[in-house]
């Protein structure tokens, strides 16, 4: 028997090795998460970063020389004024210019509220940075002066300040960036799916559309060991693109800059094994699945459109718990795909779990498969199955 | 040998086997002939144990093909009417798979995959990928991955259909060749040309039922009919099956 198994299963391999183009698409997929996490950080670090000077144009810098040096002490780095720079600012290469009018030093000297201009574009998200710092010096520039005013004129400077608003921004570049770490579990899962989708069409469905299902039942082995070695190469394929996304997650974590985000996640080997232990069981389920359904569709392009139906299962509670993380209990560990999503989370944000949610996980995944194996089993006895044809 | 006894079986409401009952001798090839629809093709399926019969049973060298169908396969090769490939796979490939699901390995099988190769003429086309094979390629193929345990009775559903002539003849000289060597070879076709030429033994069949059986001489001498065409005529009671 388990030389029979051996012996499909290598065939099913070299048969989908050979084919060059499936073998792509099995392999480009789990590459996919890992180069969105890739830009997406160093995106999000480049907005954020605190330590960059505040490049900032200013039109008319000698009509307010208090205000230019308040600026370059905190950081600003004054710069000359393009010609086109509503152009430049609409078009994203410039964040923000500073107009100083003519009529600025009559009015500050005098003691009358001076105007200043802001050119933005608050459309641009990778301005937003630029624009709220900018705002934030000038306000404290403003306030500072006014404060000197009210004490020159013998007024406590308190009671021009009725309101004090501490603002609390949710969105911190560390919850950004959490975010999108938490996509790491559901792309992890979706190439558990997605690895071993093209074999898992080719050795059912194509095997009926094809016509070779019926000379294959005629050998004198049993169908569970067809069954069994097709499935363990749909697991290799699967496990593969699990291991090639986790190897590509390390990969990249190492060019970017997490801690300058301030995210706090860990995401080195011993991490990668344990999300490796958490995510390979599921591919046993979710192989055998994907034959179970693969065995009913007459045709590859039936199958291929099935099994991508399928791919919305684990999207699903990805989806969610990327958006609002839920809080954990221990029967979720049971459920196939949640399981798997929340214990790679929780390796991820470093928590110390113990082996008993990976086995739960486990045991959950290898009932699933061994139900699917059976039904899948049945049906290859099935007339409808056998002989039915595209 | 292979003894067929009182074989039935329905799908649904359609009848397609009423009630066959053959025996085929080794040594001999066996002809079953009869118009399209006429239940060849499931009789033939009952036979080599993928469709399970509503009455009546088989048996391939003694084997209960429904109580021990696994048994039943070892003893049976078999080339049915789907004939598909693995595009990826070379001809010696496909060979050697089955040959291997058989449970033959090493220099055994190496050897019988060549002896193969050999005995039906592919030797250009042994390490070629299937993909892009002619039909008649295609066919020896098949063949080879049906013979690749040396099986004892042989079954073939239509093994000369679609196929050119140089093809056509390859594969009587095979099924001759199968038969002196004492297997026991049985195979169906509708076209009657087929039949004569090849057979010891002709078994008609038509509306599920067995409306002849014996040798093609027989066959004229009941009928009453002097051509085999007549006499296959008179026996399924039209025309059909004639025109090709």
């Amino acid at each position: 028997m388990r030389r029979l198994v051996g012996t499909v299963l290598r065939k099913e391999l070299r048969d989908h090795v050979r084919d060059r183009r499936s073998m792509l698409t099995s392999m480009l997929w789990p590459v996919v998460g890992p180069l969105i996490f890739l830009v997406m950080f160093n995106l999000l670090a480049s907005w954020y970063r605190q330590d960059r000077p505040l490049e900032l144009p200013v039109v008319g810098r000698e009509h307010a020389p208090s205000l230019m040096a308040f600026l370059e002490r905190h950081g600003a780095t004054l710069k000359e004024v393009p010609e086109d720079y509503e152009e430049r600012i609409r078009a994203g290469s410039l964040d923000a210019v500073l107009i100083v009018p003519e009529d600025y030093g009559k009015d500050f000297s005098t003691g009358r509220t001076a105007d200043v201009r802001m050119v933005v574009d608050s459309s641009r998200q990778s301005a937003r940075h630029t624009v709220t710092r900018l705002k934030r010096l000038l306000d404290a520039y403003s306030q500072t002066v006014g404060y000197q005013r009210l004490a020159a004129r013998g007024v406590a400077p308190d009671l021009a300040v009725a309101l004090r608003v501490d603002e609390e921004d949710l969105s911190t570049p560390e919850r950004t960036a959490a975010g999108f770490l938490n996509m790491v579990p559901l792309f992890l899962v979706l190439a558990a799916f997605a690895g071993g989708m093209q074999l898992a069409s080719d050795t059912m469905a194509g095997e009926r559309e094809r016509g070779s299902l019926e000379p294959l039942l005629l050998n004198p082995t049993p169908r569970g060991a067809v069954v069994a070695g097709k499935w363990l190469a749909t697991v290799a394929m699967a496990a593969g693109a699990v291991l090639v996304t986790l190897v590509a997650y390390l990969l990249v974590v190492k060019r970017v800059p997490l801690e300058d985000l301030g995210v706090k996640a860990r995401f080195d080997a011993p991490a990668a094994l344990n999300m490796a232990l958490a995510v390979l069981p599921l591919t046993l389920a979710a192989s055998a699945v994907q034959m179970w359904v693969s065995t009913y569709a007459r045709s590859f392009k039936e199958a291929q459109t099935y099994l991508s139906l399928l791919m919305v299962v684990p999207m699903l509670p990805g989806m969610v718990l990327a958006l609002s993380p839920v809080q954990t209990k221990t029967w979720m560990f049971a459920v196939p795909v949640l399981g798997q999503e929340l214990l790679a989370g929780e390796v991820m944000r470093g928590e110390a779990l113990g082996p008993v949610p990976f086995l739960i996980a486990a045991a959950s995944s290898v009932v699933v498969a061994w139900v699917s194996l059976r039904i899948t089993t049945g049906l290859l006895s099935q007339e409808r199955i056998v002989f039915g044809r595209a | 040998m292979i003894r067929a006894t009182n074989l039935h079986k329905r799908f649904g409401k359609v009848t397609a086997v009423e009630d066959v009952s053959f025996t085929a001798e080794d040594g001999r090839i066996t002809g079953l002939l009869g118009p399209n629809g006429a239940g060849k093709t499931t009789t033939m399926r009952m036979l080599y144990t993928l469709v399970r019969p509503d009455g009546g049973t088989a048996t391939v060298d003694g084997v209960d093909v429904v109580k021990r169908p696994q048994d039943a396969r070892r003893a049976l090769g078999v080339l049915p009417d789907a004939r598909g490939l693995y595009p990826r796979l070379t001809a010696r490939e496909h060979a050697r798979y089955y040959g291997e699901l058989h449970g033959l390995s090493g220099a055994a099988l190496d050897q019988r995959v060549d002896e193969l190769v050999d005995l039906l003429d592919m030797k250009e086309i042994a390490d070629r990928r299937a993909e892009g094979f002619s039909q008649g390629e295609r066919v020896k193929v098949a063949l080879a991955r049906a013979l690749v345990h040396g099986p004892r009775n042989v079954l073939l559903d239509e093994p000369t259909n679609g196929l050119d002539v140089m093809s056509t003849r390859a594969v009587r000289t095979l099924l001759r060749r199968l038969k002196d060597a004492g297997c026991c070879v049985v195979f169906s076709s509708h076209v009657m040309q087929e039949v004569a030429a090849l057979c010891e033994r002709i078994v008609v069949v038509a509306h599920g039922r067995v409306v002849a059986d014996g040798t093609p001489d027989a066959l004229r001498a009941t009928t009453g009919k002097d051509s085999l065409e007549e006499a296959f005529v008179a026996t399924i009671g039209s025309e059909q099956g004639l025109m090709q």
